[in-house]
């Protein structure tokens, strides 16, 4: 390792500069002492900064007035994710105007990209980016994400209700 | 012969000939849904539409007959707009259901669309609701909604099947296509109006919603379930096969195939299959690569005594296959032991009228030829008796690819294991093989999509077939056991294969991750 030694006169007066430099640390604390509301940072875990409510976290999968999955397995989140992170596998529903539904929907979210594809390919509003963007994981963490943590995990409440509603589709004639 | 301008091309085309039927000869594109070259006329989609000169409107091209000195032409502003507005007509009623419709990415409406519509709606009035999901028969499933009533697959049962179970009932916009009352769809071509059906509005319950159509790939190949050879095109992905359909062969099938035939895609896939070599004694069984397990055969095979050698062949593989097998005994282990496996020996010269045969080898011709070219006249009494008597000791099988339409497959193979060396040759799973306790060798083959091949059919039409794609990488195929089994090198390539499951090859699965901690000491870096 090369050590520069610079001897200049300049260098000699470093004191006025350590002394200017905890100036400028003094004025910001005793500003933030008794400023606080103007204070720039957050208290991390207890605090948390508000993003856009367009911001695109984790999935959502939302649901029907019943508690069912809004999702027809149409598969074009599928087709249109440039990662590949989205797999599903369709069944046969019993209900004929339901017609086809996914047994199992899952998206591998070391693999996406949070692009926002998935939500603009779907034609009915059943898959959406919410704002959870921390998703933490300890050791042996499952991070493909199945039907049960995309549409029914626990800080979701009971589901995401779509705004189409199928019923009302059905008595409009559409 | 009668001449034609089509588009400004001079056509000459046969007497009597339909102006779509020229438009055809032409490769001219041209819209249409009722029209099939395999069906009657019935002129009632109005979506054909041509402008001939001197005639003041648009006329349907399927409809009418050519005439000499006729100028047509589709590409024209008016044609244009007149398909444009008989495609809202159909329109009206027709559901969005792309999403979950099968049809979608094969859809005659879609194509349509993107050509002729991009218009916005102008119906104010609501969609006529009709029946969702209505059971047509055991194969088939109809969506009158999606319909468009072109009466394709009524005109199929009429002519083709003449089975008539097909009718169109109501009147105007309540039209719909239905089952006569008392009858099911249920023939065996039933599926082929489900191919014809130019919406979503018939689909097939084995495929329905199994996978999305853009997401197959298809190669065409010969169908192996009987000895009339069909073309098809055989419908996969990386997931395995998916579907099989009828390509047009005018000497063989037409348009049409069997609903038997359609069910030839099941045992290629993963899960039907024998992936490894396996060798049992007295019900002991240890795996082996197959190609390590001919090879080792070989020494065996060269060893035994000409007299107690056998080789049993049914009528499922290629010439190409027979050849090399046949000239192996005959040459190599100078065994002249070569016996015919007959499967349902009293339907075998059976013929229901159209496509189906009694036979359901795709190749029975081409190994009697084989086995006269060798002059092989053992029958399967030589063998019993052989068998009987002790002189058979080793036996050489080549057991049936397609399992289905061997009925005699448990009787067989009870009576075969009873020689004291047995080597079965196969590409499926079979529970009864793989429960017998003597000294038995089983070997997996490749199926007809794995390999290129020569197929003769029923006429003594040769028909030969590529290779679609791998399913079991490690497998043989019949030449290339019997070369093993003769003691030659070849080389195996593993190109192409399947992926193992659905599984993608780079997804990070929970040992990878642990091994990467282990690796990189997170924390400790």
């Amino acid at each position: 390792m090369s050590v520069v030694q610079n001897n200049s006169e300049k260098n000699k007066w470093y004191l006025v500069g350590i002394l200017g430099g905890m100036g400028i640390t003094m004025r910001h604390l005793l500003k933030n002492l008794f400023n606080k509301k103007q204070m720039e940072t957050l208290n991390y875990p207890e605090e948390k900064y508000e993003y856009s409510p367009r911001f695109k976290g984790n999935h959502v999968l939302t649901v029907k007035k019943d508690g069912a999955l809004r999702c027809t397995a149409c598969m074009l989140c599928a087709t249109n994710c440039p990662a590949e992170c989205i797999k599903i596998t369709a069944a046969e529903h019993s209900d004929p105007r339901v017609e086809k539904y996914p047994i199992s929907y899952e998206i591998d979210i070391l693999r996406c990209v949070f692009c926002g594809f998935c939500e603009e390919a779907c034609p009915v509003d059943a898959i959406r980016m919410g704002p959870e963007w921390q998703t933490p994981g300890v050791n042996g963490t499952n991070f493909i994400y199945d039907i049960n943590k995309l549409a029914y995990r626990p800080n979701l409440k009971g589901g995401i209700q779509t705004h189409v509603d199928d019923e009302e589709r059905h008595k409009s004639g559409i | 012969m009668p001449k034609c301008t089509i588009n400004g091309k001079e056509v000459e085309v046969k007497a009597g000939s339909t102006i779509i039927e020229a438009m055809y000869q032409e490769k001219e594109s041209i819209a249409h849904y009722c029209y099939h070259p395999g069906l009657s006329v019935a002129g009632v989609c109005r979506l054909c539409m041509v402008e001939i000169e001197g005639n003041p409107r648009v006329q349907i091209a399927c409809n009418t007959v050519v005439t000499e000195g006729m100028k047509v032409n589709n590409t024209s502003a008016k044609v244009k707009d007149a398909v444009k507005w008989g495609l809202d007509f159909h329109l009206i009623n027709h559901p969005l259901d792309c999403p979950i419709c099968d049809q979608a990415g094969e859809c005659g409406l879609q194509d349509q669309y993107m050509e002729f519509g991009k218009y916005d709606p102008e119906m104010a009035e609501r969609k006529q609701k009709k029946h969702k999901v209505v059971d047509l028969g055991p194969t088939v499933v109809l969506d009158s909604e999606r319909c468009i009533l072109c009466s394709r697959c009524v005109r199929f049962t009429d002519e083709v099947s003449k089975t008539h179970e097909l009718g169109l009932f109501n009147r105007g916009d309540r039209t719909e296509i239905g089952t006569v009352e008392g009858k099911q769809l249920d023939n065996k071509y039933s599926l082929n109006t489900v191919d014809i059906c130019p919406v979503g509005a018939l689909t097939s319950k084995d495929f329905r919603f199994r996978q999305r159509v853009w997401y197959l790939k298809d190669a065409e190949t010969i169908c192996p379930g009987c000895s009339t050879g069909c073309s098809t095109k055989v419908y996969f992905n990386k997931e395995g096969m998916f579907r099989v359909k009828p390509v047009y062969n005018e000497s063989v099938n037409g348009h049409w195939m069997c609903d038997e035939g359609r069910a030839t895609y099941k045992f290629i896939n993963r899960e039907h299959r024998l992936l490894k070599a396996k060798k049992g004694k007295s019900g002991q069984w240890s795996e082996v690569a197959p190609g390590a397990a001919a090879k080792e055969l070989s020494g065996i095979l060269k060893g035994t005594n000409a007299d107690s050698l056998g080789l049993v062949l049914t009528a499922q593989y290629s010439v190409e296959e027979y050849e090399a097998i046949v000239s192996t005994f005959v040459n190599t282990f100078k065994s002249k032991k070569v016996f015919f496996w007959v499967n349902n020996k009293e339907s075998f010269e059976s013929f229901d009228g159209l496509l189906l045969r009694g036979d359901k080898n795709p190749n029975t011709k081409g190994l009697l030829k084989i086995l006269d070219k060798y002059g092989l006249t053992a029958t399967w009494g030589d063998l019993k008796s052989g068998i009987e008597k002790g002189e058979l000791k080793t036996l050489v099988v080549a057991g049936p690819e397609n399992q289905a339409v061997f009925p005699d497959l448990g009787e067989k193979i009870t009576e075969l294991s009873k020689v004291p060396k047995l080597i079965w040759l196969q590409a499926g799973k079979n529970e009864q093989l793989e429960a017998l306790t003597g000294d038995v060798t089983l070997i997996p083959l490749k199926t007809y999509v794995e390999k290129d091949g020569t197929f003769v059919n029923h006429q003594g039409l040769e028909q030969k077939f590529k290779r679609v794609t791998t399913v079991v990488s490690e497998a043989l195929t019949l030449d290339q056991a019997a070369q093993l089994m003769s003691g030659q090198e070849i080389k195996i390539t593993t190109a192409d294969t399947f992926i193992e499951s659905n599984r993608r090859p780079d997804e990070v699965m929970l040992e990878h991750r642990k091994k990467n901690e282990f690796v990189f000491k997170r924390g400790t870096l």
